[in-house]
Order: structure tokens, then sequence, then C-alpha cells
């Protein structure tokens, strides 16, 4: 028993490597910097293994994982990010616009990704928990050490900037929006 | 005018819960208010599309993003690497381990010499236990020579005060016992004036050490613990010990035949 190899290796590579992609594209969009969502992402998995005897099998190992993706990324997150504020979303939001923009179906990805990633990273973090990873309000909540109530609007604020800011990009577009169309 | 306000109240409350909506968080009832509405109103139906599709277009351009070639591989490396470094890890416990009970296997005799002394100190009286603890530190569990020291070293060790202790005690001792040692020692702050002879591995102790308020043997007191027989037997300032693994018979004449002895030599040199 000694000298035996960890039991639970070969169980925790099957349970938790599946979800390595994710991860790493969820730090990557976060972070804004490749080579430090690779090392976050392998910091994650040498974390998450040194827990895995804390991990009960059958339990969600994905949202585990990202947990321990946000509590590290939180960790670095004075170090490492060029943090906007909520309250500096907040202003933004005040100036947007309620009404439905309207919103190329052209897009490419490279313009969606760049208006992702102008998003405030906490609205960045629950859209894409939500809209990309598809977790539940509960599970953000729990990830993100929230309440599910700063979810919603986290998401709701969120989803209206990006489509904002892609608005932006159909207009250059000359796409109208659509209520002008319809009536 | 109405039916208009309460349309635009019936699409702004739907767009409130479009959200909700779309990522299938709300209960059953408001879901299904908002699908009545939907099915009425195609501006909220076009708004609900809309938002649809930017999602699943955010949802697809995130996953469409490349993922280092080589991440997964570093990580399995990484992880792989975890149990040889805990195979070397419990080579260094088996190494500390095995050093763990070498240091145990050295310190047992310690661990036994703790345990006599406890017992000892349970079974002996306070007083006696003063000649006890040094005779087991000192000469049981102490290091004497196995040659006797020279008796201008012994003289030496004693200071003027007790020079003279070892040839009167000497010319007291049972046949075959020899003084190998005489020295000065402390215990537990205590200081003593020890003698250790021996005779076939048999061990004896002569021991002197002043008095300390309101210590007495009563004259003279005997006791015995495990193989060890102690006398304590008083002079002036100072008591006075014989420990020896002697039966208690020989090791009590002995003591007698020292007491006064001592008691003169005390009187003359250390009053």
């Amino acid at each position: 028993m000694l000298f035996s190899k960890h039991p639970r290796t070969d169980e925790f590579e099957k349970a938790a490597l599946p979800h390595l992609h994710d991860l790493y594209r969820t730090a990557a969009r976060l972070l804004g910097d490749s080579t430090k969502a690779e090392d976050i992402v392998q910091d994650v998995y040498l974390q998450a293994w040194k827990s895995f005897d804390r991990f009960e099998p059958g339990t969600n190992c994905r949202a585990w994982l990202f947990k321990i993706l946000i509590n590290t990324m939180h960790h670095f997150r004075r170090k490492w990010f060029n943090v906007r504020t909520v309250a500096d979303s907040e202003e933004v939001l005040e100036q947007t616009v309620a009404s439905a923009a309207p919103v190329s179906e052209h897009l490419t990805d490279e313009e969606i990704l760049r208006a992702l990633d102008g998003l405030p990273l906490d609205y960045r973090a629950v859209v894409l928990l939500a809209d990309v990873e598809e977790f539940s309000y509960k599970e953000i909540a729990a990830t993100l050490h929230v309440p599910i109530g700063t979810v919603m609007s986290r998401l709701s604020r969120g989803r209206k900037l990006l489509r904002e800011q892609l608005s932006g990009v159909a207009r250059a577009y000359g796409i109208r929006p659509i209520r002008q169309e319809g009536a | 005018m109405n039916v208009v306000q309460f349309g635009e109240s019936a699409c702004d409350k739907t767009r409130r819960y479009l959200d909700a909506y779309l990522s299938n968080e709300l209960l059953v009832e408001t879901s299904q208010e908002v699908q009545r509405h939907l099915e009425t109103c195609p501006q909220c139906s076009a708004e609900l599309a809309a938002r649809a599709r930017l999602r699943g277009d955010v949802r697809a351009a995130v996953r469409r993003s490349p993922v280092p070639a080589g991440l997964e591989a570093r990580i399995r490396q990484a992880l792989g690497a975890r149990p040889a470094l805990r195979w070397y890890g419990r080579i260094a416990a088996v190494l500390i381990l095995g050093v763990a009970v070498f240091l145990i296997w050295r310190m047992r005799p310690n661990s036994a010499e703790e345990t006599l002394m406890r017992e000892a100190t349970r079974r002996l009286s306070a007083v006696l236990n003063v000649g006890m603890r040094d005779h087991l530190n000192c000469a049981v569990f102490g290091k004497y020579p196995k040659q006797p020291e020279p008796a201008s070293e012994m003289a030496a060790d004693l200071g003027p005060q007790f020079a003279g202790l070892p040839p009167m005690v000497q010319a007291k001792m049972p046949a075959g016992f020899r003084i190998i040692q005489g020295h000065h020692c402390d215990y537990h702050g205590r200081q003593y004036t020890h003698l250790i002879a021996i005779r076939n591995g048999k061990l004896l102790s002569v021991i002197l050490t002043r008095k300390q308020p309101g210590e007495s043997v009563n004259g003279i007191s005997q006791a015995g613990f495990d193989r060890y027989q102690i006398v304590g037997f008083e002079s002036n300032d100072y008591l006075g010990y014989v420990v020896s693994d002697l039966d208690a018979q020989q090791n009590l004449q002995l003591a007698a035949s020292l007491a006064s002895a001592v008691r003169d030599y005390l009187a003359a040199h250390a009053g």
C-alpha cells in the first residue's frame, strides 16, 4: 500500500479531464491571456487532484472544477486582472438603451468574442457560466459565491451589454432595429 | 389607449422574464404566461429569437475557440509526476520512520528509566526518593568507569572538604566492594556528594546531600524498591543514603556502620 500508485488517479483523470477544454476556454475568456489561462487550468487540476479525496463520487465534477477555477482566479484576480468594477458597469448600463438592439445574424466568431471580452468581468463570468457552460442559476451562485438574484441581474445586464456591443457591429453593417422592420 | 398600455405592459413584463425564460429558470406558471404572450406578440417573439440566436452564437464562438494542443498532455504529465514524487516521498517517509524507530529504540532505556523513576517516586517516601533518584540517575543509568578512578583524581573531584570520605567509607565496605568513583553531582537542581562502589556487578552508592527545610528521615529509614534497597540517615545538616542492590539486611548493616562514621566525618570536615 505504501508504494502503490494512488488508487484514484485513473478515476480522477476519467472524471476531471473531459472538462479541460471548457475550463481552459472559460479561463482564457476571463483572463484574456492564453498563457495565464494554461497556467491557471493546470493549477486547477493539481488542486483538484490534491483534494479529490474530498470529492464525492456521483456529484457534479464539472461544477466542482469550475468552482476551483473561479476560486483560483479570484486568488489571482488583483494580481492579474485589470478589473472593471461592477460600479463602473452600472454607469455604463444606465447609458444603454433597454429596447431590443438589432444584432446581425452574420457575426463572425471574432466579433462575438471581442464583444464578450469587452464585458465587465463579473458580467462576463456569469454570461460564460450560464450561456456557454449552461450552468443553472443555483450552480452559478454557488460557484461565484453570490446570491441567485445577483446572478440573474448580472446575466440580464451582461446579455444586454453584449447586445449593445454587437448592435454597434450590426449598425456598422447597416442593419436597422427589428421594430422598425416589423412596424 | 388602455389596450396599448396593456400591450406595452405585457411586453415589458415578458422582456423582464425573457432572460430567465431563455435559461429555463422560470417557474412553470410564469413560463406558461410568457409562452402565451409570445404566441400572440411577434415583437417579443422576435426578441426572444434574437436573444436565443445570440446566446447560441456566443456559445458556439467560445466553443470553437482553440485550446492549446499540448495542454492535456502537460496536465497529464503534471498529474503523472505526482505519484512519482509521492513514491520518492514514501521512500523518504520510510527512511524517516526508520530513523524514528531507531531513535525510539535508542531512547528505550531512557523510557524504562523514567518508568522506574516514576515507580520509585510513587513507592518511596519523598525523603528517601532524594537519595534513590541520584543513585538511579547517576550510578545505575549514568556511566561510571569500569576501572576505579585513581585516588588522587577522586580526591580532586571531591575537593578538600570531602576528599577524605572515600577512604573512610571504603574501610566500612563489605568485603569485595571497591569505590570506583567519587564526585559531586546534581539532579533536579539538588547537589549531591556521591561515592559509587561495585562488587561483581553489584552496585552501591553512598550519597550525601544538604538537608532542605523540613526534610528528615526520623533517624534512620529503610525502604526497598525493585532490586534496590535504600537506607536513609541524618547527620546534622546532611541527609545520607546507602543505596545498593544488596539484600535489605546487608544494606541496612552497611548503612548503620557508615552512619556514625559519616556523622563523625561531617562533623569534622563539613560543618
